[in-house]
Order: C-alpha cells, then sequence, then structure tokens
C-alpha cells in the first residue's frame, strides 16, 4: 500500500506557510504601495479620490534622468561583472578542476562577513591614505595621492565587487556540466577557439548567463546603500530617491509612486534585454 | 585518401605512460581497424592524429606532410566521437552543416551538400529536428554525415557503435563497409569489439595494455596466424598449451607433460626457436574436431572427457578435461546436414587437429 504523507495526501499543505509568507511581506506591501501610488488626500489627510497625478509629476527630466542613471547602473554593472566573472567561470569548469573546490570556497567566504564590513574594508584600500594609493605611489605612477572615494568610481568597484558572485555562480553550474566532447568535436569540424566560444560554449550556457546577468541587473537597478556611501551625494539613483520619499514628511504616497514608475520602467527594460540577449546568444539557424 | 604514418609516439599521461613508441602506417584508402583491450591507449592514439592531445615525442604524417604540430582545425581529419557529441542546441541540417558554415561556402552549396549526405544517410526527414529526438542509430548517422561532409583526408571512428543493441551495430556494420567503399576514404576504426574488428577491416593493428602495437595484419592473418599469445588470446577464443620444441629442422612437434608429443608446422624459423626450448601452442576451438570414435587421416590427436556442454545456436560448445589436468574448448557447428554422433557429459572422447592449424608462439 502507498504510504501516506503529508504532501501526498495534501500536495498544498506543505507550501502553506511559504505563502502567507509571500502573502503577508510581499503581496500585500506590493499591494498596498500600488494602491497608495493612486490615492490622493487632503491637507488634513483625508481622502479626497483618485488620481495619475503623482506619475505625471515624475515625467520631468530630474526624475528621469535618475531612471535612467540606475539603468545605466545596473546595465554597466551586470556587463562589467559578466566580463570578469565569464573567463574566470570558464576557467574554474574547464581548466581549474583540480582547484575548483578551493576556488569555491574563497569566492563564497566574502558572504561570511557582514556587507558593512566589506565597505569599511573597501574605504581602507580607496582613501587617502589607503592601499591602492600607497601602491600607485610606490610603483611611481602618481605622485600626489588620487581622490577615490565618493565617486562613481568607487560606486563601481563596490558594485562589481558584491554583485560578481551572483553572475558566477550560475556561470559555473552552467559550465561544469558542460560536456568537453562538444568543444572537441566544434574544433575538430574546424572552428577556431574564439568561432567555438560564439557558436557552441556561449548558446549552449546561455540559460547560465540570463540568470546571473539578471540576478545582477534587478537588484543593482534599485541599489541604495553602495552608491549612498561610496559615491558620496554626486548622483542620484532610484533607491535615494524613494528612500527620500518614504522617509520623507508626508511625502509617502509620493515614494509609492515612484516606486511602482520605476519598477515598470524596470520590468520593461527587463524584458527588452533578456529577449535582446536571448537573441545575442541564440545560434543562427539556417533560414529556408 | 592519403596515408597516415606514425612514427615513434610516445605519451604519458597523469604521469603513466599510455603510449610506449607507436610506429604504425594506416594505409590510404583502406579500412583500418585499431583493437586493443579497454585502457590500452588506443583512443589516446586517436585523439594525438586528430590533433585533440599533444604527444611527447615522435611523429605524425599524412601522406608526405608532417602534421605533428598542426593545430587541430587545420587538419583534414574529422572524427566520428563515441556518444557522437552532436550540438543540442542545433538541428540536424546544422550539425551537418557546422563544418562548411565555418568554411563560408555559398548557402546554396551548403544546402545541396547537406541535404544530399542526408539523404544518403535516410535522414532527408529529420532535417528541422534536433538530434535530441532523434534514435540511437539515426543520431550515429547524423555523427558520421557531420564528420564526412567535409570530405576529410582521413576518418576516426571511436568505438562509433559502442551505444548501439546488437541487431543495429551489426546493420551499421556493413553500413560503414560500404560507405568507405564508396568513399575512399582512410578509415581508422578504434575498438575493444574484436568481433566489429574482424568484420570491418581491410587491416588491423592489436594494441597491448603497455602501449604498443603487437600484430598488424589483415584480420586472417591476425585470426589465424596470431604472433603473440597475447594476440591469440585477444582475438577469438583459444587453448594454449604448453611444452618443448624437439627435432625442429627434421620432424617439428612440441611434447607437452602428461599428454605426449603433437606435430607442429613450422613455416618459418624464428631465433627463439631451439631444440628443447619452452613454447606455447594455440588452437582454435573451432579447428578442432571431437569425436567418440577412432579416426585417421589428422596429424594430432588427444584423448579426454567432456565435463561441459554449452549450446550456442550455431554451434555447441564443448569442454574437455585432458589427462593432465588442462582444457581444451571445442566448437562444433550444428549444421545437421548430416546425423550427427552424439556426444555427452562425461562420455571420452579423442580430439583431433592439423598440424597445420597449430600456431606455434614464444612462451
Amino acid at each position: 500500500m502507498k504510504k501516506k504523507t503529508l504532501s501526498s495526501e495534501y500536495p498544498f499543505a506543505i507550501g502553506i506557510p511559504a505563502v502567507i509568507w509571500q502573502i503577508l511581506f510581499f503581496y500585500a506591501p506590493l499591494l498596498l504601495l500600488l494602491v497608495g501610488s493612486f490615492l490622493t488626500w487632503s491637507d488634513t489627510n483625508t481622502f479626497t479620490g483618485v488620481s495619475l497625478d503623482k506619475f505625471t509629476f515624475f515625467f520631468r527630466g530630474s526624475y528621469l534622468s535618475v531612471i535612467a542613471s540606475s539603468l545605466l547602473l545596473a546595465l554597466s554593472n551586470s556587463i562589467i561583472c559578466f566580463l570578469i566573472a565569464y573567463p574566470l567561470a570558464y576557467f574554474m569548469a574547464f581548466k581549474g578542476r583540480k582547484w575548483q573546490n578551493l576556488l569555491l570556497f574563497f569566492l563564497i567566504v566574502p558572504f561570511w562577513t557582514n556587507f558593512l564590513l566589506h565597505v569599511y574594508a573597501w574605504f581602507f584600500v580607496l582613501e587617502r591614505e589607503g592601499f591602492l594609493n600607497t601602491l600607485l605611489q610606490w610603483l611611481g605612477i602618481t605622485s600626489e595621492p588620487i581622490i577615490f572615494l565618493n565617486s562613481t568610481f568607487a560606486t563601481m568597484v563596490m558594485m562589481v565587487y558584491y554583485y560578481m558572485p551572483f553572475i558566477l555562480l550560475p556561470m559555473y553550474s552552467s559550465l561544469e556540466k558542460f560536456d568537453v566532447k562538444l568543444i572537441e568535436a566544434s574544433y575538430d569540424l574546424g572552428a577556431s577557439w574564439l568561432q567555438t566560444l560564439r557558436k557552441i560554449v556561449l548558446p549552449l550556457c546561455s540559460r547560465g548567463i540570463k540568470t546571473g546577468f539578471f540576478l545582477v541587473f534587478i537588484p543593482s537597478f534599485g541599489e541604495f546603500a553602495i552608491p549612498e556611501l561610496m559615491g558620496g551625494d554626486r548622483r542620484m539613483f532610484v533607491g535615494t530617491v524613494v528612500s527620500q520619499f518614504i522617509l520623507g514628511d508626508e511625502t509617502g504616497s509620493f515614494g509609492a509612486a515612484f516606486t511602482v514608475f520605476s519598477c515598470v520602467v524596470l520590468l520593461i527594460s527587463s524584458l527588452a534585454l533578456y529577449f535582446f540577449i536571448d537573441w545575442l546568444l541564440k545560434p543562427k539557424a539556417t533560414r529556408w | 585518401m592519403r596515408s597516415i604514418r606514425l612514427k615513434g609516439l610516445k605519451k604519458s599521461l597523469e604521469g603513466g605512460l599510455v603510449l610506449n613508441g607507436i610506429d604504425l602506417v594506416i594505409p590510404s584508402g583502406k579500412f583500418f581497424a585499431l583493437l586493443g583491450p579497454s585502457g590500452c591507449g588506443k583512443t589516446t592514439l586517436l585523439r594525438l592524429i586528430a590533433g585533440l592531445e599533444q604527444a611527447d615525442s615522435g611523429k605524425i604524417f599524412l601522406g608526405e606532410r608532417d602534421i605533428t604540430e598542426l593545430p587541430i582545425h587545420e587538419r583534414p581529419i574529422n572524427i566520428v566521437f563515441q556518444n557522437y557529441a552532436l550540438f543540442p542546441h542545433l538541428n540536424v541540417f546544422d550539425n551537418v552543416a557546422y563544418s562548411l558554415k565555418l568554411k563560408k561556402l555559398p548557402k546554396e552549396l551548403i544546402k545541396e551538400k547537406v541535404l544530399k549526405i542526408l539523404e544518403a544517410f535516410h535522414l532527408e526527414r529529420h532535417v528541422h529536428k534536433l538530434t535530441t529526438q532523434l534514435s540511437g542509430g539515426q543520431q550515429q548517422r547524423v555523427a558520421l554525415a557531420r564528420a564526412i561532409v567535409n570530405e576529410p583526408d582521413v576518418l576516426l571512428l571511436d568505438e562509433p557503435l559502442a551505444a548501439l543493441d546488437f541487431k543495429l551495430r551489426e546493420r551499421m556494420l556493413i553500413e560503414l563497409i560500404e560507405l568507405q567503399d564508396k568513399l575512399k576514404t582512410t578509415f581508422l576504426y578504434v575498438t575493444h569489439d574484436q568481433f566489429e574488428a574482424l568484420t570491418v577491416a581491410d587491416q588491423m593493428a592489436i594494441m597491448n595494455p603497455s602501449g604498443q602495437i603487437e600484430q598488424i595484419g589483415t584480420p586472417k592473418e591476425i585470426y589465424e596466424f596470431p604472433s603473440t599469445s597475447f594476440v591469440a588470446r585477444f582475438v577469438g577464443t583459444t587453448n594454449i598449451l604448453s611444452g618443448t620444441l624437439h627435432q625442429l629442422d627434421t620432424d617439428p612437434h612440441i611434447s607437452i607433460e602428461g599428454l605426449g608429443q603433437f606435430k607442429l608446422q613450422v613455416p618459418q624459423k624464428r631465433e627463439w626457436m631451439q631444440e628443447g626450448c619452452n613454447a606455447l601452442i594455440s588452437i582454435r576451438p573451432e579447428k578442432i574436431f571431437i569425436s567418440k570414435k577412432e579416426v585417421k587421416n589428422f596429424s594430432n590427436v588427444v584423448k579426454g572427457i567432456v565435463s561441459s556442454i554449452v549450446y550456442h545456436g550455431r554451434s555447441t560448445q564443448y569442454n574437455v578435461l585432458l589427462n593432465n589436468k588442462s582444457r581444451l574448448q571445442v566448437f562444433e557447428q550444428n549444421e545437421e546436414h548430416f546425423p550427427q554422433e552424439v556426444i555427452d557429459y562425461d562420455n571420452e572422447v579423442y580430439l583431433y587437429w592439423q598440424k597445420e592449424n597449430v600456431t606455434l608462439l614464444e612462451q
């Protein structure tokens, strides 16, 4: 007789806690945000109606440029992360089989320490009398210390440093399962290393690349802490603006509207990127 | 359609010597089989020829050209991999067209060539399918088509039928022979299966586990006249007996302890063959005639007791215990043209063979 288990009798029962969690802490706040962004209130905090005013409010240069910088930050961060992580994943999967556990270990070690500690560590590297300046002067490349902190450069360094593992791990796991015989077959049929990469390796691990790419792209779009800590107040990003509205005096509903607005932008740009990457990596089949 | 010449090839992998000085000529336009037990280095040899590995020392020639240093994608040599290594993200057409597209041939020409070869392999109905949607035999054909569409000088086949079931394997062997006959491309077929090697090969080489070539010859030469005991044991089944040699020049015979003397034929006297030296003889089970009666016209006879009988369908195998406790295997065809003598367990039987069918081997 078939053994009765909770999951076979009530397949949904086991998922209930997760669903409740999801509803309470994800869907409900999202719905509140969404509804809140359409409602208007009078000065005395009485409900006055529904309008799109708050959205049209954001259709102006300063806010659109904030969204554009966030998109640019997210895009450049994901591309730089990809460019660094792909060769590393390739090396780990195909050449570094002997040390792959050690390499993975080194990659995971930073996750054991708190995020703020990473930031402070980078302060020490990038500050006026820091490691990087000392090194550059010792090598004689510069004579005066360069100011690295509070700049887009510092933001980028920290972003790439922090997000790189998120794209590396999925790419590594798809490359690790890769059948080396396919690469050999491609060489044998006359392809160079680059042609093999382009026609065989990249298309076959496109899922890993896409997963990793969006694991970096989506959160870096809304990244708040890193630009704030490393970038000074030189440039505004979506995360900064949202936090200012939400934490500000009676501007919460504007925060909600801006969040919804930028989410829509993120959704559309992610979809466009997804299809673009898909098209880029897909093998070009012979047309008939 | 050029020959491959290997000169003193050596290769170590992970510290162990895999190929120990291989000298071999694979004649142009021939179906050549390389037969050896698993792990003897035959696949490594194939990979060296293809260019997937670099030799530690030695040379590889294609025709007159030294290709030892030539990178893999420039060698006019293609492989059919053991598990086919078909590209799972491409359909049948694009798998086969892969090498032609790299050569940047005109689109129409590519289509024409690929469709022609797919038709020859009975794959025309599967042109647009992904290779993962095909059966094992069809995948095998796609792999073959992909390797030969580029008209290589040499086609390397690495145990290409290992993943197919027996019936399909037999059919593919015949197709391979016909294909080679038609293309006249030099085929190098690597296998550990002696049945496959004997079936397909014009010529074959036997490799031993220490990475050396033991013998080169036609399948018939290898089977009938193995030059070492390794070859005799590895190719087909055989009976090996050991004894001492006598009267090599006048009336050559071997005396085996507990059994007596047996006549030999020595067509070519070799240096190790000395009066009174130890030697082995190999007799194929099907070369022995088994009977309960005394028969004339055989040069050798020995008596024994039937210890077991195994029925194989087309033949029956008798295992016969001799006086000196050694055992001989005998195959008898079940042709049944005439009523056959009934031989049963524990029957006392005579085993007969001709001296011409005995191979003398160095101990």
